[in-house]
């Protein structure tokens, strides 16, 4: 395999449009673990993000010449593995529809939530609250708080409006700090 | 001036608020001991979620995957092209009707010249029968051999 992990991601993208495999390659080698990363938590199953995670690379590399500049590359990658994941988890009765109305009560978080985040044991517990929450907020928190998307990006992983993000990430904080012991 | 909204909060945290409701909040914040813990706990949070163990693939899924990418190109090409000459059919087979009308033309107009055989030569009927004996070889038109 040619090493081209000298080249920008545009060069890269532009290249594997033209059919090089090579250079398809190394933008699955950049993506990968943030793919994977996210799927995982997103599933809650090792074995279904390893899965996923490839057929997310296979259905971007079949879609990819239909892919325009107007959308980051990023989120279009974190658009198709999200999508996966949800028909996935749709098949396997794995989501929680919740009714997530933007304006309802939030619990209060005035009570010192920052002396619960302080060890290793703390941080297991927290992994573990944020994957109980149900996954329309488990992956606006993954992709706000982890991949450090913007509220733009989300909006268009997600396919929301700003205002149902901005909101929806505030209710998904409220409820990971009311989930998680204190 | 009243708490926030907890949205607003979650927005001020993230630079998301309009320039003179971040003003607004940002004074409030400093007079509010409540709405100071909300957003230590808001900061607190995203440090610790970005804290906590990433997994990874651990292997080069780019490697794993050449085998396949290169089959799914090689089809894509196969397909392109057998796209590209299906386009040329059409044109292919106008081209041979029309060669084949401009042939059968050129039979009608030099129908005048074709030779036809001599009218003693055409028989209407034979006079043997089918499954009949030849009586005299001349009568029969036979080959010479057999005569």
């Amino acid at each position: 395999m040619r090493n081209l992990s000298h080249l920008d991601e545009s060069e890269c993208i532009s290249r594997a449009q033209r059919g090089d495999v090579s250079a398809f390659s190394e933008l699955v080698s950049r993506f990968q673990d943030r793919i994977h990363r996210f799927l995982v938590r997103l599933t809650r199953s090792q074995d279904d993000a390893r899965d996923l995670t490839q057929e997310t690379f296979l259905r971007a590399f079949q879609s990819l010449p239909r892919w325009t500049p107007d959308a980051r590359f990023t989120t279009w990658l974190f658009r198709i593995a999200r999508n996966l994941a949800f028909d996935l988890l749709r098949r396997h009765k794995r989501v929680e529809f919740v009714a997530l109305e933007e304006h309802a009560t939030i619990v209060d978080t005035a009570q010192g939530p920052d002396d619960v985040l302080q060890t290793a044991q703390r941080l297991r517990l927290l992994e573990a609250a944020l994957l109980r929450l149900p996954s329309e907020h488990r992956e606006i928190l993954l992709l706000r708080e982890i991949e450090d998307m913007t509220y733009d990006d989300i909006a268009d992983v997600l396919g929301l409006n700003l205002g149902t993000v901005k909101s929806r990430i505030a209710r998904a904080r409220s409820a990971l700090i009311g989930a998680t012991p204190r | 001036m009243h708490c926030p909204p907890f949205d607003d909060l979650s927005a001020y945290v993230d630079h998301m608020l309009k320039p003179r409701a971040r003003e607004r909040l940002h004074a409030h914040v400093e007079d509010c001991p409540d709405c100071q813990r909300q957003l230590q706990a808001l900061h607190t949070l995203r440090s610790r979620l970005q804290e906590m163990p990433s997994p990874e693939l651990g292997f080069d899924l780019g490697a794993r995957l050449q085998d396949q990418l290169r089959a799914a190109s090689d089809r894509k090409r196969q397909w392109r092209l057998g796209w590209a000459w299906s386009g040329w059919l059409p044109a292919g087979l106008a081209a041979a009707a029309m060669a084949s009308g401009v042939w059968l033309g050129g039979l009608l107009v030099a129908g005048s010249t074709v030779s036809l055989p001599r009218a003693t030569m055409v028989r209407v009927f034979d006079p043997v029968p089918p499954g009949g004996l030849c009586a005299a070889a001349e009568l029969c038109n036979l080959p010479k051999g057999m005569r």
